[in-house]
């Protein structure tokens, strides 16, 4: 009792004062915390009004859908650039995925402790290359490898399947701007797939291998399950990198407004598309309308994918716990 | 005590609120000194074609006046034109016509210098000997890049055997050379073009002169080596056939600077693909920036050889200093 009377501060005008300080500053500091959540949504509504002299002339529908990009002539039609996107990004993914979740899975469950001090830093630059760098490379490095080499090659025992045939005869395609762009989101994969497999309860691992399990037993059946949901989000955060890469992608995969049929067709996708023609927004009617439609959609889209990694990340830790 | 740390919280709140504040408020551009030496910074962004040009003016301007700083950078006409109406920049360099709507926003501008586009094959293209010989006509350039009803090397020669694709490049960035080529293709714009889009000037050079079934185009300082005065490593330029005679003559086969140079300023090499240069400014321009431009197009233009590019008729010149005085 004694003990509480002490801890307990004497009700005097000081002590209110400090309270009322502390209030204050917990208002300004939620002030604060709100700008960047208000930065979201002044872009979206800027990008929304300035789109929208587009949205009065052209219907939605027809917006998305439409395949002919002719703006001089008035034809806006953004369904190239958004299957493009998806293309590019999902090539990515999959030549990305396997390796970063089974880098992860080798840094965090069987390295020692002096490879992971090795890897860790080397991942970290790669992160830190500006992306420009990755596409001269790509220009210089990867483009003619794939025309003269990796496509040939393809074509000749895949070329039956459609997704492996192409008329397009010059390196700048899809799939380079894939090669190149899993790369990049290598590191983000790698180290948020790490970090989650970390949060697994090392009393787990121990049991599994106490009664008997094997290491590739104890990952497939005990620690991967656990990890799943932060898997997810790491791969979903590499996808959302994958998809608003503006540089690099422009200057590899070749910027032809048409629906691509395969890996080595040109694709043109939507950053590519804002910055190479952010130059003409003034001249022509509606183009700076459409090119601001275009931001928005990208916008919105990574917002979205951002926001399932956010959730499933979430969950991964209430998992792990 | 505790009084004290909350005044101490406080100021630093304050503190951190405001500073950033005034640094905002203040630093504004330097403006010209009136009356004495020019003083101050300008802006410039724009076209690959007038980049090199810019920075010798920049660099000679500022030898008659250090107080002048530069700050140019390149990225397309489209940029240039953007940036100037936007405000960003003082002065858009555009390597092409200005277009009704850009001027109703505002866009003035004076030709400055004459460039032009040049069409550019891989020297190990396997009908090399046929192209120099012959020439291209505009009507087989058209079939090309925009009809694209000529699809290998063979059949533009009169040579069917000879079934190598033609892979044709062009610029994915919104720029002049493109429009200008366009241009001389039937009066068509950028976005009629065919082919595979690579970013800026330096990005087509170097990927035809990867690939020896390539073909594109591009702005004499990025054709030719400003060294050397050849066509840069791997390219060849190709003549274009201005007379339709079905044959190169020696004034069209233009394997070096100087012979590009001479065809432009003489008139044998077709307008378009030449073309003139121009500054743009946000309405006429005034001060530090109307000064400049004026050098450039008074003392400034004896910089023009030596940096490689061709002079405008005095009538241009004189009538570009009319609209900017």
């Amino acid at each position: 009792m004694a003990h509480d009377t002490r801890l307990r501060p004497p009700p005097d005008r000081a002590v209110l004062s400090r309270r009322t300080t502390d209030r204050l500053a917990g208002r300004f500091f939620w002030l604060i915390a709100l700008a960047p959540i208000a930065l979201i949504l002044v872009i979206i509504v800027t990008l929304a009004w300035r789109a929208r002299s587009i949205l009065e002339v052209k219907p939605l529908g027809e917006l998305l859908t439409g395949e002919v990009w002719k703006p001089i002539s008035g034809q806006f039609g953004f369904a190239p650039f958004i299957v493009g996107t998806v293309w590019v990004t999902l090539t990515t993914m999959i030549i990305a995925v396997p390796i970063c979740v089974l880098c992860a899975l080798y840094l965090s469950e069987y390295a020692g402790s002096r490879v992971r001090g090795a890897m860790k830093p080397l991942l970290d630059i790669l992160a830190a290359i500006p992306s420009v760098i990755y596409g001269v490379w790509g220009l210089l490095a990867i483009v003619p490898v794939v025309q003269s080499t990796i496509a040939p090659a393809l074509q000749q025992f895949l070329g039956f399947l459609p997704l492996f045939d192409s008329k397009n005869p010059t390196g700048f395609s899809i799939f380079s701007a894939a090669l190149v762009l899993a790369i990049m989101v290598t590191p983000v994969i790698v180290a948020v797939t790490y970090e989650v497999l970390q949060t697994v309860p090392h009393g787990l691992r121990e049991a599994s291998l106490a009664v008997g399990a094997t290491r590739w037993q104890t990952i497939k059946h005990v620690v991967l399950p656990k990890a799943l949901p932060g898997v997810i989000a790491a791969i979903v955060l590499g996808f959302s990198r994958a998809f608003g890469e503006t540089i690099a992608v422009m200057m590899i995969v070749g910027n032809v407004p048409q629906m691509p049929r395969s890996i080595f067709d040109a694709a043109y996708p939507l950053p590519a598309l804002i910055a190479n023609n952010y130059g003409e927004m003034m001249s022509i009617p509606l183009y700076d309308a459409a090119l601001m439609g275009a931001a928005l959609i990208l916008l919105l889209v990574v917002l979205g994918f951002n926001l399932v990694a956010v959730l499933a990340l979430r969950q991964a830790a209430r998992r792990a716990v | 005590m505790q009084r004290q740390m909350r005044r101490a919280m406080v100021t630093a709140l304050a503190a951190a609120l405001f500073v950033p504040l005034l640094a905002a408020c203040g630093g504004s551009p330097a403006a010209p000194a009136s009356g004495g030496e020019p003083q101050g910074t300008i802006t410039a962004s724009g076209a690959f074609a007038l980049y090199p040009m810019m920075v010798t003016w920049g660099e000679e301007y500022q030898k008659l006046h250090p107080g002048v700083q530069f700050d140019i950078s390149a990225g397309g006409a489209g940029k240039g034109m953007t940036d100037a109406l936007g405000g960003q920049v003082d002065i858009g360099m555009v390597s092409r016509e200005i277009k009704p709507e850009e001027e109703q926003k505002g866009a003035y501008w004076a030709s400055v210098v004459k460039d032009a586009v040049f069409p550019a094959v891989n020297e190990k293209n396997p009908v090399l000997n046929d192209l120099l010989r012959k020439g291209l006509s505009r009507e087989q350039f058209i079939d090309i890049f925009i009809t694209g009803k000529i699809k290998t090397w063979g059949e533009l020669v009169g040579k069917p055997e000879i079934t190598d694709e033609i892979h044709v490049y062009t610029r994915s960035d919104a720029a002049g050379a493109p429009e200008t080529w366009a241009k001389y293709l039937d009066n068509k714009k950028q976005e009629d073009l065919l082919g595979i889009g690579v970013f800026g000037d330096p990005g087509i050079a170097e990927a035809v002169a990867k690939d020896p079934l390539g073909i594109g185009y591009n702005n004499l300082g990025y054709a030719y080596d400003a060294a050397s005065g050849k066509p840069v490593t791997g390219l060849v330029v190709l003549p274009v056939d201005a007379n339709d005679s079905g044959q190169a003559e020696a004034d069209e086969v233009l394997d070096s600077k100087t012979k590009a140079i001479q065809a432009v300023a003489s008139g044998k090499y077709p307008s378009p693909p030449a073309r003139a240069l121009n500054l743009v400014t946000k309405g006429k321009p005034s001060g530090l920036v109307q000064d400049f431009i004026q050098w450039t197009l008074t003392d400034g233009q004896k910089f023009v050889d030596s940096a490689g590019y061709i002079p405008l008729t005095p009538e241009l010149l004189s009538e570009g200093l009319q609209k900017v005085k």
